[in-house]
């Protein structure tokens, strides 16, 4: 997935897509007094500058898939593992809720079920059927909708053809008015994502920790950015 | 070492005291676990045939006037769920057909009279499997598996009954691996 900064402002269409998209349970006021509050992907906001020249920044976070990823290893009985087209899996009924997973995600992107979920009565039919509905002490996180992804994948193979760029849409980017969030296959050089990804403003998300993100940022440019920004010093 | 009398009942009595404490425990904390856990085997154990609203008898549909199960079950070569008929398809024959006998006329009018009252029967579900499985279908027919693998000889039924296979993880590793079918667990677990 790519994400671009530049289109991104912060208007959270993501966060509920994928709330409603996942059966992912209500963050009630008590439940963020808790900090135990369950967003799949969330938009983070940070500041920029220096008094007066400050600026809001947003950054939609989510499961970056990393390549090498540190909530594997960890698990201890494999309810978390990449599969074969470099997914970071989940299986939720495996899951023992260990949460070592999650103490190892530098992304925070996992999210432990503290309570067993409840939605209210008049939302009762809003429940994707698709979806598991997690239940209270197991793991859960993104997982680029993989149930959009197996449809498409099957109705691909009943009808006899191959994916095609932008066959698969998560419900994020599905929801994003901006088209800030590109979903598609890197590999494939003439996908979407594989020519974004060489925008010179790519970067991943603390790269450096060496677990191989999959998610790929465009970094901001702001044309009104203060000349003493310290990126232009030199 | 000898022990007072008064520290035998002691310890007697915290013995006591401790295994009400575990009993309590394991009351409290590990039988609503596994009542959880199993419901749905259990419940799957309870109703082999569950009583229908109205007694619809595969026997006679499948079996004696051979319908295919496709004609009913629309859902299964296309989609996730086989989908049970609505109202309206049953009526593309009970329009005509009213039953022979006494029994069978008596079942067949409370479909019509549901049809002309437009209201939905509520058929009691017999196939049922956990929520965190998804089971297609359509790709299991289109593999060209029969629907008697699973669901056994429903024309002979006259009481829709889940009882061919056992459902359990192993019967669809084990039926996976035997046709070269994906085993990696997110292709029916997420
Ligand atoms: S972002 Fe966190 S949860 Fe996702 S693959 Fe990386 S370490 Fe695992």
């Amino acid at each position: 997935m790519v994400v671009d900064m530049d289109r991104c402002t912060g208007c959270q269409a993501c966060v509920v897509a994928c709330q409603a998209e996942n059966n992912i349970p209500i963050n009630t006021e008590t439940i963020f007094l808790q900090r135990r509050v369950i967003e799949w992907i969330w938009v983070e906001r940070y500041w920029e500058g220096e008094y007066p020249h400050v600026r809001a920044r947003y950054i939609p976070l989510l499961c970056q898939q990393c390549d090498n990823a540190p909530c594997e290893p960890v698990c201890p009985v494999y309810a978390t593992y990449h599969n074969d087209q470099g997914l970071n899996v989940q299986v939720y009924n495996r899951c023992v809720g260990t949460r070592y997973c999650a103490n190892n995600c530098p992304y925070h992107a996992r999210f432990f079920n503290f309570w067993q979920p409840v939605w209210p009565e008049t939302l009762r039919h809003h429940l994707n059927p698709d979806v598991t509905v997690r239940w209270r002490g197991i793991m859960e996180k993104c997982t680029f909708c993989i149930q959009r992804i197996r449809r498409v994948q099957r109705e691909a193979a009943r009808d006899g053809r191959t994916l095609q760029d932008g066959d698969i849409t998560p419900a994020c980017a599905q929801a994003c008015p901006t088209d800030a969030l590109v979903f598609g296959d890197i590999l494939d050089p003439q996908s979407r994502v594989a020519q974004l990804a060489k925008n010179k403003r790519a970067y991943k998300v603390i790269e450096d920790l060496g677990t191989g993100p999959n998610v790929i940022y465009l970094k901001k440019v702001d044309p009104y950015a203060p000349a003493a920004d310290h990126d232009h010093k030199h | 070492m000898r022990l007072g009398k008064g520290m035998r009942i002691a310890i007697l009595l915290g013995g006591g005291f401790g295994s009400a404490l575990l009993g309590l425990a394991v009351l409290v904390l590990v039988v609503p676990r596994v009542v959880a856990h199993y419901s749905w085997s259990v419940e799957r154990l309870f109703r082999q045939a569950p009583a229908q609203p109205i007694a619809f008898s595969h026997k006679t549909h499948a079996g004696d006037a051979q319908i295919p199960c496709l004609f009913c079950h629309r859902g299964a070569d296309k989609e996730e769920a086989a989908t049970i008929p609505s109202l309206e398809q049953c009526m593309f024959c009970h329009r005509f057909i009213i039953g022979t006998t006494e029994a069978q006329q008596a079942e067949i009018r409370k479909v019509i009279e549901a049809f002309n009252n437009r209201e939905a029967v509520q058929w009691v579900r017999v196939f049922r499997l956990p929520d965190h499985v998804r089971f297609v279908h359509e790709a299991h027919i289109r593999a060209g598996f029969t629907c008697a693998e699973c669901h056994g000889a429903v024309e002979t039924m006259t009481e829709m009954r889940q009882f061919h296979r056992s459902l359990k993880m192993g019967d669809c590793v084990g039926c996976h691996r035997q046709n070269n079918a994906p085993t990696d667990c997110a292709i029916c677990h997420y």
